[in-house]
């Protein structure tokens, strides 16, 4: 039955190269451990989000004030995320930021500002101190890719994680397939991370290109939606996000010009931020898109970001550094024939992204426990599609962390793993081959259209019951579809896989977002027939697993509980009590 | 009337002239977008999938010589959409 697959044995299996895969990898092989990384991209010092470049680092430093301090940041944290929050797990993660950051600067990341030859430190989205440090990354990412490689990580490249491999509610591996070399590959592993990202492609923005958009296209929800046919629970998955892009552009960047004193203003030259938190330019992204959104549906657009009463010398720093983030936002600038200094710039609300709402630590995924590990044993997660994150320094520290979860749970391992069952196997490869089979079935592009249509229309910055419905019949239509989607070649096979991720990702969303019966941070979940936010029944989690009926299951978790305590599974401190 | 092909922006321009035939654009694409015939000095590479194009530049980063520019297509550059089409449709 096993004819033509290829079989690895390892220790850690990690599904995704990014910042969270590489820094999970990276203390399983400090321990000696044997790792194995399946990466969609090729060269894993630029895999992922960030393999472009990066240009803020969120973490705390103790470096003497009170406010630099993981017990200050975490007092703040149940007003940054409006009281949705997994205290137990972000009390680990922001601990843990100072310890990650040293381990970092180990691997030559160089944090520090060139000029200076300190930290550049500056307060922006909401946060209640300088943590971001605005730094040159256009390394960052090739720095821990290159320490991954000297470690001796196996990596598949262009490698397309599709099934895990689970028994008894324990994670043992999983089923990937090669789309440049057709290469079936079944991978047992005694701890599998899931590191693969957030949801993107999932609505229209103002280019209407699927792949222009804010944050990584290729980031298709690929782990979240194989831990959830696993049996994995998920959480936050109700929140949505959006952020601002220089219209027609889905590019990052707006960080960088409001830490430095970029004003937004309507088309009456109005510097509005401030009608919609005190904090003006420097709320939360979550509140900065939601004011964005209103001025908009009030007929105040266009809106543009202006920087153009900065001085000199910001200007130019904010030119020299434009690029960091996104490489190619200068030319588009040239092209367009505008310049920030001295025009304002028209900008858009972004396409939407299953992440983590414009919040930090709250990220919407696998629900995790303190040690990264999901509902499912030896199955983590981290990063973008974990319940907790927070940009790249939540995908190293929770990435991290997860690693050495894995390392744990391998070194109290003391029996084989399972057998593959090669008939299921078969089957998933079948399947997969069959789509290259159908030349008139339906492309995948146009399956992914009709999804971004109905999440645009009623699944996105204003929700009612009604048109969740609506659009829950639509995915479900939509879903009896999949065993007819077609691929032209093996490339093809891949986005019809990420197309089915995308498709079930978004029904989960749209689920979650029916049963939460109000209104909670702003755009992120707006119900226009709930349309205030009621503490007094919804300070609550919305944990999502597949029902028996395959479709999402949804069931409420107090806020003041860790989601784990949720989990069916024992976790091994749990385990530890019980002896104790 | 004649049928007009609706052709597809090409994201990605390479300059034959220049471009030494090298693969790195292909290595380091990371949406699987370019394909560069290996171990062939004649080829050029292939811009296959240019609809699925971030737009992030990392190929004209890297290439050694300077042949590739990121050419932006008109919808981008000069958008007409109107932001409040993207803001759903309220049905209560």
């Amino acid at each position: 039955m096993k004819q033509d697959w290829r079989t690895i044995d390892t220790d850690l299996l990690v599904i995704g190269g990014g910042v969270a895969g590489s820094m999970a990898a990276i203390p399983a092989l400090e321990a000696g451990l044997t790792v194995t990384i399946c990466e969609k991209g090729r060269v894993l010092d630029n895999c992922g989000s960030v393999g472009c470049g990066v240009d803020h680092y969120l973490t705390v430093m103790e470096s003497g004030p009170e406010w630099d301090t993981p017990e200050f940041l975490l007092k703040h944290v149940p007003d940054l995320t409006d009281g949705i929050v997994d205290m137990a797990v972000t009390t680990r993660v922001i601990h843990e930021m100072p310890r990650i950051l040293r381990k970092i600067e180990g691997m030559g990341v160089d944090f520090k500002d060139p000029k200076t030859g300190d930290y550049s430190r500056h307060r922006s989205f909401g946060l209640p101190g300088a943590y971001h440090i605005n730094f040159d990354g256009t390394d960052f990412k090739r720095r821990i890719g290159k320490h991954v490689r000297v470690g001796k990580a196996t990596v598949l490249t262009r490698t397309m994680a599709v099934q895990l491999l689970v028994k008894d509610n324990r994670a043992f591996g999983a089923l990937a397939f090669g789309f440049r070399d057709g290469m079936w590959t079944a991978i047992r592993a005694k701890a599998v991370a899931l590191t693969a990202g957030d949801v993107n492609r999932i609505s229209r923005n103002a280019s209407g290109l699927a792949f222009d958009s804010w944050h990584f296209p290729y980031n298709t929800g690929d782990a979240q939606a194989m831990g959830y046919r696993a049996g994995a629970a998920l959480a936050n998955m109700e929140f949505v996000e959006t952020t601002l892009t220089p219209k027609g552009f889905s590019a990052q960047g707006l960080n960088a010009l409001v830490s430095l004193g970029a004003y937004f203003i309507n088309k009456s030259g109005e510097r509005f931020m401030f009608k919609y938190d005190p904090k003006g330019e420097n709320a939360r992204r979550a509140v900065l898109a939601d004011a964005v959104v209103n001025e908009y549906l009030l007929g105040n657009g266009p809106i543009f970001v202006d920087c153009r009463h900065l001085p000199a010398d910001i200007l130019d720093h904010m030119e020299e550094t434009l690029q960091v983030d996104r490489y190619t936002l200068p030319a588009f600038y040239q092209q367009k024939g505008i310049s920030f200094r001295d025009d304002p710039i028209e900008i858009s609300i972004s396409e939407l992204s299953i992440r983590r709402s414009g919040v930090y630590f709250r990220g919407s995924g696998l629900a995790v426990d303190t040690n990264g590990e999901t509902s499912v044993e030896r199955l983590f997660a981290a990063g973008d599609c974990a319940t907790v994150s927070g940009g790249i320094a939540g995908a190293a520290v929770l990435g991290h962390i997860a690693g050495e979860g894995a390392v744990e749970r391998v070194a109290a391992d003391n029996g084989a793993l399972p057998a593959i069952d090669w008939e299921e196997a078969e089957r998933v490869r079948e399947e997969a081959r069959a789509s290259m089979a159908r030349p008139e079935g339906m492309p995948w592009l146009a399956f992914e259209d009709r999804i971004r249509e109905t999440v645009t229309d009623y699944v996105g910055v204003r929700r009612s019951e009604k048109g969740l419905r609506l659009a829950l019949d639509t995915l479900s239509a939509l879903a009896k579809r999949e065993g007819d989607l077609s691929a032209e070649n093996l490339h093809g096979v891949m986005r019809v896989h990420e197309a089915r991720n995308i498709r079930l990702n978004v029904e989960i969303m749209a689920t979650a977002a029916l049963a939460r019966q109000e209104t909670r941070t702003r755009s992120s979940h707006r119900r226009l027939d709930f349309p205030a936010p009621d503490n007094e029944n919804w300070r609550k989690f919305l944990l999502v697993e597949k029902g028996s009926d395959e479709r999402p299951s949804v069931r409420t978790v107090d806020t003041s509980e860790a989601l784990a305590s949720a989990f069916a599974r024992k976790s091994p401190d749990s385990a530890q009590r019980t002896v104790a | 009337m004649p049928a007009i092909e609706q052709r597809v922006h090409n994201p990605i321009k390479i300059d034959e002239a220049i471009c030494i035939r090298c693969n790195l654009c292909d290595w380091i694409c990371p949406g699987d977008v370019i394909y560069k015939e290996e171990d062939n000095k004649e080829t050029l590479p292939v811009i296959a999938y240019p609809q699925e194009c971030w737009y992030c530049g990392l190929c004209d980063s890297i290439c050694p010589v300077d042949a590739i520019t990121v050419v932006f297509p008109e919808q981008m550059l000069h958008n007409k959409t109107d932001v409040v089409s993207l803001l759903g449709k309220p049905v209560v």
